[in-house]
């Protein structure tokens, strides 16, 4: 019986767990080399679970996803060119409002995200209370609390993973409201740009934020059409 | 008054970054934006500064302490 | 719509916004984002009401004391190289032991060339850089503690103060410590430097932070001409190494690099216990780089300058370069020839002296001292040499892609190339009056 595959791309903050992550999920099969074009150290690995053949790629670590550092286009890009079947953002629970600014951005994405909490030692011997539940509620997405350097929460990381491949858990989304004027010229951007090649790739919505943000690689790639 | 003239311990809010779209940037999604609350965790003026902003703890160059508006 | 007209709708849609919020539009969106997090943050987020100073904190006050930082990262870098030397001891003596049995049981086969190729030429060569393994993974696992536990970027932000002086920031001074292990991925993480000419800079002085494939050629030296001060000397050679990097880039920023210089902004992350897999990990990751030169780059020049000493055509290499030397005390051919071979991988120095002299280990330092007539002083003016002169191959090669500038690479050989030669020589010739 042929295995499917699944691809995921782990996203995160410098910092915040991701290799260890990594590394849980992946062991000994990984394999490093570079991002196409470009000096900057790609990690990818691969593992079984329930069936599929799980390829997992490094994104390098990033605090946003704007185009003003390599490492940032180099994770956006993949992002939105590859298509990976899931995202999984690592979240330092100890740092928790930091660390959702890139999720929010990877939400703006459209993408299939899963939320993994790390760190959640951290965030208990500081006596922080975070209620996962809540947060699932209003962001709209699984959250998958973890303690990398001790391996805890991998297994429900995986199943959650599959889950989501699989279309069963429903990603709600993000619509975020960036107040009523900017919201007026998205919008108006958005009539504009409806019938250009880049909307069938990108959501609309996104680009047209990206437009008002003034984002180098989306005006050059407007540019270059 | 600008940030690298707070003392260690002190609470904060941040008014206004005095600086180039690149920095204000940078800091912005290190979690620096105006309206939050830091704390000066460590302060060697004249020299860098450690902040605790959002829960996580950022070192700033001196110069960019100057350059960051607070109350 | 055709995209000079979406371009035009952007520009009117921002002037517009400029105009309604007196900010740009990134501004407001960014602030849309914080602000829907910080709703997020109330309703999800419990923190106690005064955040505890952590222990992390605690430990800060110390590391980050301005009286006390520097030093303290001194004693630091001084106990990881005390550290390294006294545990790698024993290691060292049982792999040259066993090189020692090799090359005595290579020299009975024949034919005899085959005889000298394996035994002198290999064993020689590649045993003496290998005698060294111990060294390189334990400085290894050194580093890897510093930087897992977090302390590097404690490291970083004490020296910024320094740093800014001469005109670098604090964020130059991981890749500077990067490059103790090796200058290749040392220059490529000085990506994360925005302004380029703090990173040009960083790149140009990054070989004079004394890489790991140079330290068996101070192990070598520094154990058979300065046995009970090993750890001093070599400590003074990383020393001078970091004055000399502070020195020149200085010199670089205030004469041909000049510019603003970038803004120092970084992350200082909770300090942790570094898990043993975890240094073991990175200890690997650094050290197989090291296993593999050995087994290839190094292999393949030492087996090609056998076969020119064979050929008989490696002296009179030497002999020709070797005047340029006198003047700083090692003006021998076999000293040119390592030199200049070196320049390909800076173990092969080593595995050249190795080569030419048929043994490994601690014999090889007693042998060099005898059959060159070399002092300590000399050593010490060669070992600077080796620290300073053409970094290798790689690390030129790295320069270039990074780069992308002919001139900068050119001049990264020449100035080193000079740089080396000056010190050196000034080592000799002012040590001679005292010593």
């Amino acid at each position: 019986m042929a295995k499917k595959e699944i691809t995921i791309a782990l996203a995160g903050n410098p910092n915040s767990g991701k290799t260890t992550v990594f590394n849980n999920l992946t062991g000994a099969r990984q394999h490093v080399g570079n991002w196409p074009g470009v000096t900057v150290e790609k990690k990818e690995g691969s593992l079984s679970y329930g069936g599929y053949n799980i390829k997992v790629v490094d994104l390098p670590g990033v605090y946003s996803l704007t185009a003003y550092s390599l490492d940032e286009v180099i994770a956006r890009n993949f992002v939105v060119d590859e298509n990976p079947d899931v995202v999984v953002d690592i979240v330092d629970a100890s740092n928790l409002e930091r660390n959702l600014y890139l999720a929010v951005q990877l939400l703006e994405m459209g993408v299939p995200l899963i939320i993994t909490l790390n760190m959640m030692d951290m965030a208990e011997s500081r006596r922080y209370r975070i209620d996962v539940n809540a947060l699932v509620r209003e962001i709209g997405v699984p959250v998958v609390p973890m303690v990398a350097t001790r391996n805890q929460g991998t297994q429900e990381l995986l199943e959650t993973v599959v889950e989501v491949a699989e279309g069963n858990i429903e990603i709600a989304g993000l619509r975020l409201q960036y107040g009523r004027e900017v919201e007026e010229e998205i919008a108006k951007l958005e009539k504009v740009i409806s019938n250009n090649s880049l909307s069938q790739k990108y959501p609309p919505r996104w680009l047209a934020v990206k437009l008002l943000e003034e984002d180098e690689e989306i005006i050059k790639k407007f540019k270059e059409l | 008054m600008p940030l690298s003239m707070v003392s260690q311990g002190e609470q904060v809010q941040v008014v206004a970054i005095r600086a180039g779209w690149g920095l204000q940037r940078r800091l912005a999604e290190m979690g620096l934006n105006p309206g939050v609350q830091i704390r000066v965790m460590n302060s060697q003026r004249p020299g860098p500064v450690v902040i605790d902003v959002r829960g996580s703890r950022l070192a700033l160059g001196y110069g960019i302490a100057h350059k960051i508006m607070v109350t | 719509m055709d995209r000079d007209q979406i371009l035009q709708t952007k520009d009117e849609s921002l002037a517009h916004l400029r105009k309604v919020y007196g900010d740009e539009a990134e501004t407001v969106i960014a602030d849309a984002r914080y602000g829907f997090i910080s709703g997020l943050i109330k309703d999800v987020l419990r923190k106690p009401v005064i955040d505890r100073i952590t222990l992390s904190d605690r430990i800060d006050k110390v590391v980050l004391n301005r009286w006390l930082g520097i030093p303290i990262f001194l004693a630091l870098l001084y106990g990881l190289f005390q550290f390294t030397f006294t545990l790698s001891g024993p290691f060292m003596g049982w792999i040259d032991k066993l090189f020692g049995w090799l090359a005595g049981f290579a020299e009975g086969i024949s034919p005899s060339w085959l005889s000298s190729l394996i035994a002198d030429g290999i064993i020689g060569g590649v045993g003496s850089v290998l005698v060294f393994v111990p060294v390189i993974f334990l400085l290894y696992i050194g580093l890897s503690i510093l930087e897992d536990s977090g302390y590097l970027a404690r490291a970083a932000f004490v020296m910024d103060r320094l740093m800014h002086k001469i005109g670098l920031h604090g964020r130059s001074f991981i890749p500077l410590m990067l490059g103790f292990g090796c200058n290749v991925p040392a220059i490529m993480a000085t990506r994360t430097i925005e302004n380029p000419k703090d990173r040009l800079v960083t790149i140009l002085v990054n070989p004079l932070m004394s890489c790991g494939a140079r330290l068996p050629i101070y192990a070598l030296f520094a154990a058979a001409f300065f046995t009970t001060y090993q750890g001093l000397v070599v400590f003074s050679l990383y020393a001078i190494g970091i004055a000399l990097a502070i020195i020149m880039a200085w010199i670089f920023r205030s004469r041909l690099v000049r510019g603003e210089s970038g803004h120092f902004v970084m992350e200082l992350p909770p300090y942790h216990l570094p898990t043993i897999v975890g240094v073991l990990t990175h200890m690997w990751e650094r050290g197989r780089v090291f296993l593999i030169r050995a087994g290839t780059i190094i292999f393949g020049v030492v087996v090609f300058i056998w076969l020119l000493d064979y050929v008989g055509v490696l002296e009179p290499i030497g002999r020709a370069i070797a005047p340029i030397f006198s003047p700083a005390g090692f003006g021998q051919w076999q000293a040119a020839v390592t030199l200049v071979f070196g320049i390909l991988a800076k173990e092969v120095v080593v595995g050249t002296f190795g080569t030419l002299f048929a043994v490994e280990g601690e014999a090889l330092g007693e042998i060099i001292a005898t059959q060159l007539s070399w002092t300590p002083l000399i050593a010490y003016a060669f070992m600077a040499m080796c620290l300073i002169y053409v970094p290798c191959m790689a690390t030129i090669a790295i320069v270039k892609r990074e780069t992308n500038s002919w001139k900068w690479t050119g001049f990264l050989i020449g100035y080193t190339l000079v740089l080396g030669w000056l010190v050196a020589t000034l080592i000799y010739q002012i040590g001679r009056v005292f010593v």
